[in-house]
């Protein structure tokens, strides 16, 4: 009998430790966290929930509960048609702030999404003052809003311009979106293949062809986050902007409806139509991301292979001299 | 010879051999690093290196300089220049600080102000903290699946991309308030007698909403920390008879430091800095710093608002300064 046969057969402690982990047992510790977890879910999203259940009111339907029936849509209608029900409503003005409110968004969403890949491209080498930049970037994310909104008024003024919302509030608020896309970016980077683009200009690409072939096809999720980061945070905004706008955008006109002489449903319709709007844009964009991010393993595949097999290497374009 | 000898001594020789070795191949290859590189052509740094990063660069940071840097600046010099009927001339003062300062103002409302939104701030930095935590660590311990984790970090996440202001109305009129949900809701189970007024337009209510409104920013940095927890260490602490708490306390803290200290200074300054959910929650009957300043420019007191808003900020950093001290995020990162 050898000496390991002879330890195999003897029972050694850590093999009598190791069984007892295996043994099945429910562990408390998941469930109570998970009991937590609902909890938290419910505080996060309670108070939206009862907004929305209020803005499905009838007539005489109050801000608070009971919730006084029946169930209609009669506050929703209010927000687009200008007289429901014998009642004047406040939908001119908030269909005006909703189409300022979506123009300056989309714009915000462009700015930050330009501004945070050019950005982010600078930083994928290390350079001079790299720091200095990166401190930059996080002051534009802890720079409380309210403070920004009054610099840059007191900026202008100083400049003698006013205020207003193409200006001056699109380039507050674009500045509360770039750190966020950046970060998005910055991620994006991290896993991103520096070889594939010296593939590239190893096959014959230069540097406009691999940039608009190999690296914007790779990367652009990313810059869609970032642009999406830009929509919702100025779609939302109001520290940034109560200062600098005298035209309501919809965040101004909710506050607005607030400090109305009576408060009505319509200001929940409002408010749980915005929340949706927000909601739909961020679970349609991580769906296409999902599904985009499930049919890349095959893409980039078939990819390596044309440019291996197939030798889809366009000569056209290879430098001739060296 | 082995059994005469001490037995300490020649393991410690043998270590240090490896070490030593080890060292030595590790400068090795970070010497020839750059050879190699500069052998391959340095690929990376050949296209032009500064001009190229510096076209990339220039736009944007020339739009933070102008919308982020230029005010900041801005406030700084404003809170120096004179007051006018309409606004502010570049005559230097100091007087707007004078009257910030003066002696019989040292208990005026600004820096009432001042004390409570700080109190705020320290009690949302807490309590997201001791809230958040466990809602992390569930995700990253507790959910097997990556993908698991993740969608329920995003149902989580989401409230974070709506607005605060529509939140902040969530919380002020349907829930809270003298008759909102929560009083009627706990009159029904006879808790308490009669509505609290406690609940509504208060400054305890705004900062409950604070937790509400800003947990997130503490939770997904520690999510993100938990999730790289090497879970050999953890096994390893537990071989070694380490019950949960010393695992948590000796393992699991000093890892999620920085996370802790990411999601404090986040909370910490912007809660500091509220506007719109003191306005909204509050209702004129609860200021803060914000409301304060907005006071003044609605008066047309630039210069006073912009001195108010520079101690705003002397507040911000000593606060961002003393909890940086937790951990060095520099090294840690």
């Amino acid at each position: 009998m050898t000496a390991a046969a002879e330890a195999a057969t003897t029972a050694r402690p850590q093999d009598r430790v190791i069984k007892r982990q295996l043994k099945p047992k429910r562990d408390w510790a998941k469930w109570g966290l998970g009991a937590y977890f609902v909890l938290f879910l419910v505080f996060l999203y309670a108070p939206m929930i009862l907004m929305a259940m209020l803005s499905f009111q009838g007539y005489y339907g109050g801000v608070t509960f009971p919730f006084r029936g029946p169930t209609s849509v009669f506050w929703w209608k209010s927000i687009f048609e200008t007289q429901v029900g014998g009642i004047f409503t406040h939908a001119d003005e908030i269909g005006a702030a909703g189409r300022r409110s979506l123009w300056v968004s989309l714009a915000a969403g462009a700015v930050v999404a330009f501004f945070s890949f050019t950005i982010s491209m600078a930083f994928r080498r290390r350079f001079r003052g790299d720091g200095i930049a990166f401190y930059v970037i996080m002051l534009a994310l802890m720079t409380p809003g309210f403070l920004l909104g009054l610099g840059t008024q007191l900026l202008w003024k100083a400049m003698g311009f006013n205020t207003g919302l193409w200006l001056t509030a699109l380039g507050a608020n674009t500045v509360w979106g770039i750190p966020f896309g950046f970060l998005v970016m910055l991620a994006v980077w991290n896993r991103y293949d520096d070889h594939i683009e010296e593939a590239a200009r190893d096959l014959g690409a230069n540097l406009a062809r691999t940039f608009r072939e190999v690296t914007l096809p790779l990367v652009w999720t990313g810059v869609f986050g970032a642009a999406l980061f830009g929509f919702t945070l100025t779609w939302n905004d109001f520290d940034r902007t109560v200062l600098l706008v005298l035209d309501n955008t919809l965040p101004l006109e909710i506050v607005g409806l607030i400090q109305a002489s009576a408060i009505r449903p319509d200001l929940y319709a409002l408010g749980t139509a915005t929340t949706l709007v927000t909601l739909a844009l961020i679970f349609s964009v991580l769906i296409v991301v999902t599904v985009r991010l499930r049919l890349r393993g095959r893409r980039v595949e078939r990819v390596e292979e044309e440019l291996g097999l197939e030798g889809a290497i366009d000569v056209a374009a290879a430098p001739t001299s060296s | 010879m082995s059994s005469s000898s001490p037995p300490e001594q020649p393991d410690i020789d043998v270590t240090e051999l490896e070490i030593d070795v080890a060292e030595l191949e590790e400068a090795e290859l970070l010497g020839a690093a750059p050879r190699v590189e500069r052998a391959l052509g340095d690929v990376r740094g050949r296209k032009g290196g500064g001009w190229v990063t510096l076209a990339w660069g220039l736009p944007g940071f020339v739009w933070l300089g102008f919308y982020l840097v230029a005010p900041l600046v801005f406030i700084v010099l404003v809170s120096f220049w004179t007051r006018t009927d309409t606004g502010f001339v570049r005559h230097w003062t100091l007087s707007n600080y004078g009257v910030l300062l003066h002696p019989f103002n040292l208990d005026n409302s600004y820096w009432k102000n001042m004390e409570t939104s700080f109190v705020t701030s320290v009690i949302a930095v807490a309590a997201c903290l001791v809230f958040g935590f466990p809602v992390a660590y569930f995700l990253a311990f507790k959910v097997q699946k990556l993908q698991n984790q993740i969608a329920l970090f995003i149902i989580a996440l989401a409230p974070f991309w709506t607005s605060f202001l529509t939140r902040s109305v969530a919380w002020a009129y349907p829930l809270m308030g003298r008759e909102g949900a929560l009083n009627q809701f706990l009159l029904k189970l006879h808790i308490v007698s009669q509505p609290v007024s406690a609940f509504g337009f208060s400054q305890l209510s705004v900062r409950l909403a604070m937790i509400q409104l800003y947990i997130l920013f503490m939770v997904t940095p520690l999510f993100f920390l938990l999730g790289q927890v090497d879970r050999h260490a953890l096994e390893a602490a537990r071989d070694l008879g380490g019950n949960w708490w010393r695992t948590f306390r000796e393992v699991i803290l000093p890892q999620t430091m920085p996370g802790i200290v990411i999601g404090s200074i986040f909370i910490f300054v912007l809660t500091m800095g509220e506007y719109g959910t003191v306005t909204v929650i509050g209702q004129g009957a609860v200021s803060s710093v914000g409301t304060y300043i907005q006071q003044l420019v609605l008066g047309i007191q630039y210069p006073q608002g912009a001195a108010a808003a520079v101690f705003l900020v002397i507040a911000l950093l000593a606060g961002v300064f003393v909890i940086t001290r937790f951990a060095n995020l520099r090294e840690e990162l």
